[in-house]
């Protein structure tokens, strides 16, 4: 592995409960790549990020640079509304002094949020109440807290109106230039991809692709992995 | 006169001490929906007793043994299996519960359901005193990890924090509840844990004041319970018990969310 490679894999397959969600799959991602995975639904994306968090059993070799920090937003995150977990606490649960945090790490937090776009009175509010779009900019604060060199994102979409969709890629995409992080996401939004990402892997349980958009993107490609008359069919008759 | 003074006092000192553990595990075991769970798991100590009563040992020995036991059941019920766990947690329920009847002597059936007035060996009153602080200590340090399991069990385990965490929440829980059993008894003593936690829940306005809250509630409730037992000469286990669903019903007339 290479001093410019963050993370390698190399024949990676997942069976779960007997079934085959992921099978064979090689792939490099080097620092500050922009990495978007896309495939049907069911085609093992969120497996294939809870592999390389080491989160279910895998076969292969998921390899990261050495002392890699990681940081996670999951697709599907709701909380229980009879937890009065503030958002102050939630992001605490990081923090090694998780009861009495020094001032410091308060200051950090504030910055953070700053960054995302939320002010600092959400801290006290109960998490369960933020909106949908709050919610999302504060799990990216969340990921980022601890200045992770690679940040995986699922669907970070998903749930957010289209105003709002636009501007957490934008943020996405700043994070990335400003901090020089690597970001690995799964995403259905094909302009997305065209804009932010600069690696596209393919994945429908086998790997179908892996390339810049600009090569891999193209219509036979995509009816390949999504089948035919998907993406792109314009040809009408 | 004097020496019922001395016990009175160390009964209430057993109060505060394990009514503390008991509302600080509370928190968690409501937060994770075990209510019912550690409701069945405390009955469990009743075939622990008949046990230990036919070898003619300490009962507190049978009663931490079929606990600890019972905790790893259910939590490997929960982690392990797709089995339905308040299912499974009813049979244990109602079996121990049946099992404890048909085997405990007579004479030993109520104290054994609803609690009494312990005489403890000196040795025996230290060690539940310090118990029960070390235990309410050990949930103050790994709240942290507790409540990032019951956040997102996902975002836990990426970030290192394991499962087995939830097996020593159900440990501490089977602890707790033997420190109490001789005080509260295996009925009631699952509503011990329960109660102070969702007052608690009523007022607090964050995880740590939760914690805090219900702490402090389930010592005061103990002791208060213990007091007001000892003048009318009631047992301790339903008068503590009663007295901490008064307070949660107070909660819920006075505290408007």
């Amino acid at each position: 592995m290479d001093a410019n490679t963050i993370l390698k894999v190399e024949n990676l397959s997942v069976a779960l409960e007997g079934e085959t969600i992921i099978n064979n799959i090689s792939f490099d991602v080097k620092k500050n790549d922009a990495l978007a995975i896309i495939g049907p639904n069911g085609a093992g994306k969120t497996v294939l990020f809870r592999a390389l968090l080491g989160l279910v059993p895998y076969k292969g070799i998921i390899e990261w640079m050495p002392n890699i920090r990681i940081g996670y937003v999951p697709q599907k995150f709701s909380f229980h509304r009879e937890s009065p977990l503030t958002t102050k606490e939630f992001f605490l649960l990081q923090n090694k002094n998780f009861w009495l945090p020094v001032n410091q790490d308060i200051e950090h937090l504030n910055h953070e949020l700053e960054l995302v776009g939320l002010s600092s009175d959400i801290l006290a509010r109960p998490i369960a109440e933020l909106s949908g779009g709050q919610l999302q900019r504060a799990l990216i604060a969340w990921a980022m807290l601890n200045h992770p060199d690679a940040l995986l994102f699922d669907e970070p979409t998903a749930g957010i109106d289209v105003g709002g969709e636009e501007t957490i890629y934008n943020l996405i995409h700043k994070l990335q230039n400003e901090r020089n992080i690597t970001v690995l996401l799964i995403s259905h939004d094909l302009n997305i991809i065209y804009k932010y990402a600069n690696q596209v892997l393919c994945i429908n349980k086998d790997m179908k692709c892996n390339g810049a958009p600009i090569d891999v993107l193209k219509p036979e490609e995509l009816s390949k992995l999504y089948g035919e008359g998907a993406f792109y069919h314009h040809h009408g008759k | 006169m004097e020496n019922n003074m001395e016990m009175l006092n160390q009964i209430i000192i057993i109060a505060a001490s394990v009514g503390l553990a008991s509302g600080a595990i509370g928190t968690f075991i409501v937060l994770e929906h075990m209510a019912l769970a550690g409701d069945a798991l405390a009955h469990v100590a009743l075939p622990g007793i008949a046990l230990a009563l036919a070898y003619n040992t300490d009962p507190f020995l049978g009663v931490l043994a079929s606990l600890l036991i019972a905790a790893y059941l259910v939590w490997f019920v929960r982690i392990r299996t797709k089995l339905p766990s308040e299912a499974l947690i009813g049979v244990l329920f109602t079996a121990s519960l049946a099992v404890g009847i048909l085997t405990i002597p007579d004479t030993e059936i109520v104290e054994s359901l609803f609690g009494e007035f312990p005489a403890l060996p000196s040795w025996k009153f230290v060690f539940i005193i310090t118990s029960a602080l070390a235990l309410t200590a050990i949930l103050f340090f790994k709240t942290k990890q507790f409540v990032f399991l019951n956040t997102s069990r996902e975002l836990a385990k990426a970030y290192g924090i394991r499962e087995r965490t939830e097996l020593l929440l159900l440990v501490i829980f089977a602890v707790i509840v033997s420190l109490g059993i001789k005080l509260v008894g295996t009925l009631l003593m699952g509503a011990l844990t329960i109660i102070p936690a969702l007052i608690a829940r009523n007022i607090a306005r964050s995880i740590k004041s939760y914690l805090l809250f219900s702490a402090f509630l389930g010592s005061a409730i103990s002791v208060a319970g213990v007091l007001l037992a000892n003048q009318y000469n009631f047992l301790p286990g339903p008068t503590i018990v009663l007295l901490g669903v008064f307070c949660f019903l107070l909660s819920l007339v006075f505290i408007r969310k």
